[in-house]
């Protein structure tokens, strides 16, 4: 029995769509229900639905033994997993993002900056790690577009897929921190000691992935 | 006013009797496994200088319990039983290079800030042994030889044990030529089996389909002799085919001791947080824990760090994790409080001490009642109780 864990939405449905195509049965999965633990004996699955930041949780703990989560979540989370596969879709950037008079390296000229993110520690990487400067981070829940409007912070760090909040709010990306994709994440006990199971789950999803 | 703190402080927690009474039990055996093959126990101090902890590529600072003696300088609480015991190995003021190896064995409890998010214990029971000044593949057979019957002591049925070695990666990255930070890029990304970043990474550096080809076998291939033949055939560096050899050497010893049906070759472990290992290295797992349960290698710097070389290899086996793994496969630790129950009419108190003494010398648990019980209560208390035996003492 595997149990894997997905965050409700549409990586979800993808994710159930590909390993459906790989072979596995997923009519458990596809309760509408508002149940929490979908399970299919005779499939050997159990699918557990949990919040996309929490996969990497659940994965790492062993709870689930894998599981289907954006890069940006892992990111963040900065969880002792291995990451097994691309797939290729969920595609999108990590970006600073400002008002457009911060590009072309105007960003860099202000010290001490705000920035307002979702993702406080992808933010804190990048600008300490890479960017080797100090910078004030300001956690939001949503709508960060709205944090330099106000001037609550200076610009943001956040996911960007075709950019058109940004530029509907005279923002625009200055910087991309890190590509995005959803990936799939195995604990490392799991690859182990159920090896035989997800190993060729594995293959099947890669194989999968190169023909969409 | 804060509220007076009846719980545990986050990170910690109680060990239940039962699963207490299970676990000494437990230490006892790997005390006594340890001691019949010539280790001997030492226990190093639960405060050290943080200095000793803290040398790069040792332990990362934030994971440390920090405080401060009197005069200010920096202490932290143990963390582990490797850097304690080279610290000690080190410093040994008669020592005899004649009597190395040094074999070391220490059951104790660690103290980590492990994970920023809670859940995972910041306290917890390590056991393991240090074999110190020894090289080659016997040694390390030797301690892998010793985990994996730490495990099955402890009750571990379902055990698998991962081999590795840190210069196997080492050799073939010298023969490809890669830089520093490309070299320590594509390590991370064999740690977490990232094969998309280390083909990305190949690209960039245009490397050839054969050279790409070798680099994703390492994060991806498990088995035993198979392994090590199919590296065999592709690396040319002396550092990689020596790795290669001692992973051979190692697995012919343990099959002649019947262990080869826990073990298999994994090359994509290449040590993590802690880089002091320089050739090989271990891991143990079984179900219902997703974390190993053992970790192990061979460390050969650490020792000089204190001023003294010596090759060494060593292990330590998670009590705590094992424990936990134990009661979710099913093992019972419950514990009855004790197997007799002595009660006595009023009057023959005395003879009631002589009976539970008696009872206790054949090696039983005795308690005596204190609250007056009559021969009806007794009987009741010990059937709720789950006592086996009750007994009125009413006469001579």
């Amino acid at each position: 029995m595997l149990t894997i864990a997905l965050s409700k939405g549409r990586l979800a449905e993808k994710a159930i769509m590909l390993l459906e195509n790989a072979g596995y049965d997923c009519t458990a999965a596809k309760d509408e229900s508002r149940k929490l633990i979908l399970e299919d004996e005779k499939a050997g699955l159990r699918f557990i639905m949990a919040k996309p930041a929490d996969v990497p949780t659940y994965v790492e703990y062993g709870a689930a033994d894998l599981g289907f989560v954006g890069k940006d979540t892992l990111l963040e989370e900065g969880r002792d997993l291995y990451e097994v596969a691309d797939l290729g879709f969920g595609k999108c950037r990590m970006c600073v993002a400002g008002p457009v008079d911060l590009k072309d390296g105007k960003l860099d000229l202000i010290p001490n900056k705000r920035i307002a993110t979702k993702y406080p520690n992808i933010t804190r990487a990048y600008f300490e790690g890479v960017k080797k400067e100090s910078v004030e981070i300001i956690k939001l829940n949503g709508s960060i577009e709205l944090a330099p409007l106000i001037g609550l912070a200076d610009c943001i760090v956040d996911i960007v897929e075709s950019g058109r909040t940004l530029k509907e709010n005279g923002l625009d990306v200055i910087e991309t921190v890190a590509d995005i994709s959803a990936r799939v994440v195995v604990n490392r006990v799991s690859m182990k000691m159920k090896s035989s199971e997800i190993k060729p789950m594995v293959e099947k999803i890669k194989e999968q992935v190169a023909l969409l | 006013m804060i509220d007076a703190k009846f719980y545990t402080a986050d990170g910690f927690t109680d060990t239940l009797p039962g699963i207490c009474a299970f676990k000494k039990k437990t230490e006892k055996e790997l005390e006594k496994l340890y001691r019949l093959h010539g280790y001997r126990q030492i226990e190093t101090p639960g405060i050290e200088y943080l200095d000793i902890y803290s040398r790069p590529g040792f332990v990362p600072e934030q994971n440390l319990y920090k405080m401060t003696d009197q005069k200010g300088r920096l202490l932290a609480l143990r963390y582990d039983g490797t850097i304690p015991a080279a610290r000690y190995a080190a410093g040994i003021k008669d020592f005899d290079p004649a009597s190395l190896p040094l074999r070391l064995c220490y059951i104790e409890n660690m103290f980590r800030f492990a994970d920023s998010g809670g859940g995972k214990q910041n306290e917890f029971t390590q056991a393991g042994v240090e074999l110190m000044g020894a090289d080659g593949a016997d040694a390390d057979a030797e301690v892998i030889a010793l985990a994996i019957k730490s495990a099955l002591s402890a009750g571990i049925k379902d055990l698998q044990i991962s081999v590795g070695q840190v210069r196997l990666y080492d050799g073939i990255a010298k023969q490809l030529g890669l830089n520093d930070s490309d070299k320590d890029a594509i390590r991370n990304a064999i740690s977490s089996r990232d094969t998309v970043t280390i083909e990305k990474t190949c690209d960039q550096l245009g490397l050839n389909a054969d050279q790409k080809e070798l680099l994703l076998m390492l994060p991806d291939a498990q088995g035993t002799y198979d392994i090590i033949d199919a590296f065999r055939a592709k690396v040319t560096e002396k550092e990689a085919l020596d790795a290669l050899d001692n992973l051979k050497d190692i697995l012919d010893a343990l099959d002649e001791q019947g262990f080869l049906k826990y073990v298999s070759v994994d090359s994509g472990l290449l040590g993590g947080s802690v880089d002091y290992y320089t050739g090989v290295i271990f891991k143990g797992y079984t179900y219902e824990v997703g974390f190993p349960i053992i970790s192990g290698g061979r460390y050969d710097n650490t020792v000089a760090v204190f001023g003294r070389q010596m090759g060494c290899v060593g292990f330590s086996l998670s009590l705590t994790l094992t424990l936990t793994a134990l009661l979710r496969q099913g093992v019972s630790m419950d514990e009855t409080p004790c197997d007799v129950v002595i009660g006595f009419k009023p009057g023959f108190r005395g003879k009631a001490y002589e009976e539970a003494q008696k009872l206790r010398e054949e090696g039983l648990a005795v308690i005596l009642d204190t609250t007056g019980k009559s021969k009806d209560e007794l009987n009741e208390y010990a059937v709720n109780q789950g006592i086996v035996r009750a007994l009125y003492v009413e006469g001579e």
